[in-house]
């Protein structure tokens, strides 16, 4: 018998699931994070996995059974967000080390003329410059001199910097001088931790690659710290598996590679959800899969096209205001490409200077939170408004672990109401279109930006408020079918079980595709395959089938946006040529409906990607004995769509429900975690693994 | 009556319609200053071509351009004459955006046989023939190629002469047309989203443009109430070009409307950099709109109160042919202008000059038998402002990005060999207004390179406000020399540029 473990260290919780890797069967844990020393929450929700199984299973520890514990946090993104990393400095080429104060000159809202851009992670004072020179096409034009190097390394050692970032210009073409800078710091200061900017994100663009590598090194010294005390948790469990650490791409990879390059880490929380939502799309049979996701303070939508989420290789972290787009630090790492928006549970609605109702994106959060949690809240928030329109059960909120006031949410309401002419009934259905309007608005727009029609989509639903508004959002995108997904508090837990383990290289070096010298290509894109190569090895315990891609991003000449396309890896020779361009072309028509001007191709960037095959996870959550007919437990009058009216409707107790059961909405199921609202006449299935599915019709 | 949830709800719908269209737009051009610095815009408007919605992140300068552009189509092309399939097009200066580059179309949009709304957009091309962009062209049969309001697509038939003709006056025909055709996808994208929305909602346009239009005004007007009436008067200056350039700004406040007129300003000028009344408009509104009223939409309601003036013969409404392809070159002091006026009412709320208006360096030439050109944007500082410093490097009130380095390298025989904040150049004061920029390179192209430029405040420096210092002034250098950047030159190979942008100005005395 073998056990896998998946932790995830949110902002408020520290979840936790096993799975016994025979039979898919998983238990959870849940315990609040303790933000002074995470590890606590993390080895207390170790031991509560472990005495789950135990108490199944009977005597002895499962402890050495344990195969694999699959890690993800949010202490990168907090570490960039309340700026608490490592002293860091930064050695650039000469002319250039203002770059990170430049950035791209330009504004993140045109209207406001107060806005403020995000500091640099390295200040002035720790910047150093350095005579060296690489050309565009990768030429060396200046090395750099043995006695300037030395003077760097002096300077660095005296600012007391722990952590050091280089990064020189077009050293994503040709990285000899970052290296060789780099070895002499590892020699003249052993213990300072060398990001090379080459190394983190060998791409075009150098404010960004800068901004990339100077983000890395803030964070290494605090993430291999982490990472040694975690080690030592789970030695202290008895655990002795290796430990994998959820990266920003949707995959995973070892503690060692984390340490050295965890930017690649930032986002592992949301990545782990929408590798959930794709598995439990893949496991009822739909690879075409739109990740929604609904929490108390935001929206997270995601595409997922055939079982694989949409990767992008920008993301931005700390932003100075969080749904501005341009407003952070621009990094360029391999992320899941989902949008956020401000719209959650605790979003709080309020009349515009127009005049008109609107919804978020400022959040009550937890704390006070919506008027009914009772805890001072005035504003009337989405939550309230739910529970006025009767899809939340105040008696039974997260499983009845905590009571609702309706009259607090019926006198917010009113207030708005009071300035709007309407009763509190009518400003709660208006905050709920209002809010699933702005959600569907953003989601039309990201569906736009991939090319992909919505009809082909199922919506798969998570996250307290998502099962909530889902079905009203999947009617306004004409989505035809929405997916409610077992165990909902453990969502990104279930998604690092899923993940492959991953490995990215990029390359930018742009030329024309007539130009292309394709020695040179087969040669560095090969280099590129053994090193990652190397990293997959050291890493897996067993030997793994690992499936490896070529992705080339391409476009006309003059054209500034790139379009990928993607192939098996395979040799390199001239015949790729005429390979890339039917490609490109083909991506080009279905992307923009045959705009095809005769201009010729241009390749700008060559990244390879290496993946343990992903094979569908089959959960199996024990739930308890369902019961053998589909009995309501209660009736109550929630607000139907179709009929714009409050009417009785029946209200189940989801995992009560047997697999292959039957319903037909309007309808509500209650479960501990969250709500399925069915607002609409609609087909409702339970199915084999007692995931819920909701037909919207028009299929 | 459409209640205000109601409307909210209609309202987002169609602005995402809008930035659907856009994003298909923008991922398909050639273009970069529309891809980089989002020089466009999408627009819906009701069948009275009144501005329903405007795509979310195009620039200021087409404020309300595409409806007036529309309303000028209908005189050429009455309403009831336009059929399914009919796309318009033109880029006449005075009818569309200011220049020659931008191109606008329009598409009217059917349903069931009745003319519903349409769907227009703008996008700067990337080459519309003529002489290169500079300041220093003397009148508009100089810039290029007008095409005068016509229709590209009639009846689903394509203007094939049409088509020729710009193919046979641009440098670059495939880039131009391939522009073009990502525009008349993404308006016949947004026409047929408009219906599918039409047939869902069965709502009536023309009354949530009517509402939408009325609470527009209405917050309007009621930011304007809430200024004290007066007249509130300033005076911008810059280098300019025989002589320094003048903008003249009398704000008039009176109840809820505000009036803004620019007489005494300077007179047109044979060189390139006069303004036509749309844009005048454009960058008026827009300064007007940040002060006041950030938060309302862009649409023919919010502008109805405001009115810009200038008599005929200035630099801001100029007479047939001027030229006016560099136009930005004094469009963009219209909001140092109006915020100048408005210092002494709203202290709080605006800023004092920017080292703009924005610059450019274009470089053209050949390296190994190879043509090359290469167009470079780099900002000043941003003006300071009660609320903080100034902004180091940063586009006002445009908002154009500068390319990277490896990007300038990988494309022109060109080195940066720095790219620098300029340290105390903005101006002292209670705030300090934010640094301008060094920005140096060597050319390394084996033949000559013939330069222009947009470089303005070498002289006249970004002034302070309320008692702020002003920026530092900006230098052009040749090999160390200073140069005057006003007309074309030609620098020998192995030479080295210097670009150094001026200083915000200051806000507030320094010793509060």
């Amino acid at each position: 018998m073998s056990y896998r473990i998946a932790i995830d260290i949110g902002g408020t919780f520290t979840d936790g699931v096993i799975e016994n890797a025979a039979t898919g069967e998983i238990r959870l844990a849940k315990r609040l994070t303790t933000q002074a020393d995470p590890g606590e929450a993390l080895a207390d929700v170790v031991d509560d996995l472990l005495a789950a199984v135990r108490h199944v299973n009977g005597s002895g520890s499962p402890s050495g059974a344990v195969t694999e514990v699959v890690h993800g946090s949010t202490l990168v993104t907090n570490a960039l967000i309340e700026r608490k990393g490592a002293s860091t400095a930064l050695i650039a080429t000469a002319g250039t080390a203002d770059i990170i104060d430049i950035g791209r000159e330009v504004r993140y809202d045109l209207y406001d003329l107060d806005i403020q851009m995000p500091k640099p992670l390295v200040a002035r004072e720790h910047r150093f410059e350095l005579a060296e020179r690489i050309a565009a096409n990768g030429a060396v034009i200046a090395a750099p001199g043995q006695a300037a190097i030395d003077a760097v390394v002096e300077e660095i050692r005296r600012s007391g910097a722990q952590s050091v970032a280089v990064a020189f210009l077009h050293s994503c073409v040709n990285p000899e001088n970052e290296i060789r800078v780099g070895e002499a710091l590892k020699v003249a200061m052993p213990d300072i931790a060398i990001s090379l900017s080459s190394r983190i994100a060998r791409e075009i663009r150098e404010y960004e690659r800068t901004t990339t590598a100077t983000a890395n090194a803030f964070v290494q010294p605090i993430v291999a710290k982490y990472l040694n005390e975690l080690s030592a948790r789970l030695r202290q469990a008895d655990i002795d598996a290796p430990l994998r650490i959820m990266v920003s791409s949707g995959g995973s990879t070892s503690a060692g590679i984390a340490a050295e390059v965890p930017i690649t880490t930032l986002e592992s929380g949301p990545a782990g959800g929408v590798l959930s939502a794709a598995n439990a799309g893949r496991a009822a049979g739909f690879d075409d899969v739109l990740a929604f996701d609904m929490g108390g303070t935001t929206a997270k939508i995601c595409t997922v096209v055939a079982g694989a989420p949409s990767v992008v290789h920008t993301f931005e972290a700390a932003r100075v205001r969080r749904f501005k787009k341009g407003s952070g630090l621009p990094l360029l790492i391999a992320s899941i490409d989902l949008i956020e928006i401000g719209a959650g549970g605790g979003s709080i609605a309020r009349i515009s200077d127009l005049g008109l109702l609107t919804v978020g994106p400022d959040s009550a959060a937890a704390d006070p939170g919506p008027a009914c949690y009772g805890r001072g809240g005035k504003g009337a928030t989405v939550t309230d408004a739910d529970l006025m329109l009767g899809y939340l059960n105040a008696d039974f909120f997260l499983g009845g672990r905590m009571r609702l006031d309706t009259s607090a949410s019926e006198a917010a309401l009113q207030r708005l109401g009071d300035r709007l002419s309407l009763t509190p009934l009518e400003v709660a259905k208006g905050i709920f279109n209002v809010v699933n309007e702005a959600m569907a608005a953003a989601a039309r727009v990201h569906i736009a930006e991939k090319a992909q029609d919505p009809r082909r989509f199922t919506m798969v639903a998570t996250g307290g408020a998502g099962p909530v508004h889902a079905v009203e959002i999947a009617h306004k995108l004409r989505i035809p079918r929405v997916l409610f997904p077992i165990a909902a508090g453990a969502g990104s837990c279930l998604g690092f079980l899923a993940a492959p383990f991953r490995v990215d290289r990029s390359w930018s070096k742009p030329q024309g595709l007539e130009t292309v010298d394709w020695q040179v290509i087969a040669t560095t894109l090969a280099d590129l395959k053994r090193e990652a190569e190397q990293e997959i090895n050291s890493a897996l315990t067993s030997p793994a089938d690992v499936v490896w891609q070529i992705s080339v991003e391409m476009r006309y000449v003059g054209q500034g946006a790139n379009l990928t396309v993607s192939f098996p890896w395979r040799s390199i020779s001239p015949a790729f040529a005429a390979e890339l361009d039917a490609a490109f072309r083909k991506a080009y028509e279905a992307n923009y409906g045959g705009v095809l001007p005769a201009g010729s191709l241009e390749v700008v960037t060559w990244r390879i990607v290496g993946a343990t095959r992903q094979d569908i996870k089959r959960f199996v959550w024990p739930t308890g004995e369902a019961a053998s007919a589909a009995r309501p437990k209660a009736h109550r009058a929630i607000f139907c769509t179709q009929a714009d009216s409050m009417s009785d409707v029946p209200i189940y107790d989801r995992y009560a429900l047997g697999s292959g059961t039957r319903l037909r909405g309007p309808l509500i199921l209650e479960e501990s975690e969250s709500t399925v609202v069915v607002p609409v006449e609609a087909d409702v299935e339970v199915l084999g693994d007692l995931s819920v599915l909701i037909h919207l019709g028009g299929e | 009556m459409i209640d205000p949830i109601s409307l909210e709800i209609l309202w987002t719908r169609l602005v995402s319609l809008v930035d659907e269209a856009a994003a298909t737009l923008v991922r398909t051009s050639f273009s970069t200053i529309v891809r980089e610095s989002n020089d466009y815009a999408v627009v819906l408007l009701d069948r009275d071509a009144q501005l329903l919605a405007q795509s979310s992140q195009s620039i200021p300068s087409f404020i309300c351009t595409l409806p007036e552009t529309v309303r000028h189509f209908l005189r050429q092309f009455p309403r009831d004459t336009l059929k399914p399939g009919d796309i318009m097009i033109t880029n006449d200066p005075w009818l569309g955006t200011g220049h020659l580059p931008d191109i606008s179309i329009a598409m009217p949009v059917f349903r069931d046989g009745i003319l519903v709304g349409f769907a227009g957009s703008v996008a700067h091309s990337p080459d519309i023939g003529g002489r290169l962009r500079s300041p220093g062209n003397r009148d508009l049969y100089e810039e290029g190629l007008r095409i005068p309001p016509m229709k590209l697509i009639a009846a689903g038939t394509v203007n094939e002469t049409l088509i020729e003709m710009i193919q046979s006056n641009v440098r670059i025909p495939d880039q131009v047309l391939g522009d073009l055709w990502a525009q008349v996808s993404a308006n016949r994208m947004l026409g047929q989203r408009l219906l599918e929305m039409l047939d869902e909602t069965e709502c009536d346009l023309v009354a949530v443009g009517k509402e939408m239009h009325a609470r527009s005004e209405f917050a309007m007007r009621s930011a304007i109430q809430a200024l004290p009436e007066g007249d509130y008067e300033y005076e911008a200056r810059v280098d300019g070009f025989i002589e320094p350039v003048t903008i003249r700004c009398r704000i008039t406040v009176k109840g809820d409307a505000l009036a803004v007129d620019y007489a005494g300003s300077s007179p047109q000028l044979p060189r390139a950099i006069n303004v036509v009344p749309i844009y005048t408009f454009a960058y008026t509104a827009y300064a007007l709109k940040c002060v006041l009223a950030p938060t309302v939409p862009n649409n023919d309601g919010s502008f109805r109160p405001i009115t810009t003036t200038a008599p005929l013969g200035s630099i801001l409404n100029p007479k047939f042919p001027a030229a006016v392809s560099a136009r930005a070159m004094t469009g963009h002091l219209l909001p140092t202008a109006v915020m100048g006026a408005l210092a002494k009412v709203i202290p709080d709320r605006v800023r004092a000059a920017a080292g703009s208006p924005l610059w450019c360096v274009q470089l053209a030439g050949a390296h190994e038998g190879r043509r090359f050109a290469s167009t470079l944007f780099l900002n000043g500082g941003q003006g300071a402002g009660a609320k903080g410093d100034g902004l180091s490097a940063l586009s006002f009130p445009s908002n154009l990005a500068n390319t990277p380095i490896e990007v300038i390298e990988s494309q022109a025989p060109i080195r940066i060999v720095r790219r620098a904040l300029r340290r105390g150049t903005g101006g002292a004061g209670k705030t300090r207004g934010g640094d301008g920029q060094v920005f140096e390179l060597d050319l390394l192209a084996d033949e000559p390179v013939a330069m222009s430029f947009m470089a303005d405040r070498l002289r006249t420096a970004a002034p302070g406000m309320l008692g702020g210092g002003p920026g530092a002034t900006g230098r052009v250098l040749l090999n160390g020399a200073p140069i005057d950047p006003r007309e074309t030159l030609v620098a020998a190979p192995g030479s080295r540029l210097t670009l150094e942008t001026p200083g915000g100005g200051g806000f507030g005395p320094t010793s509060a």
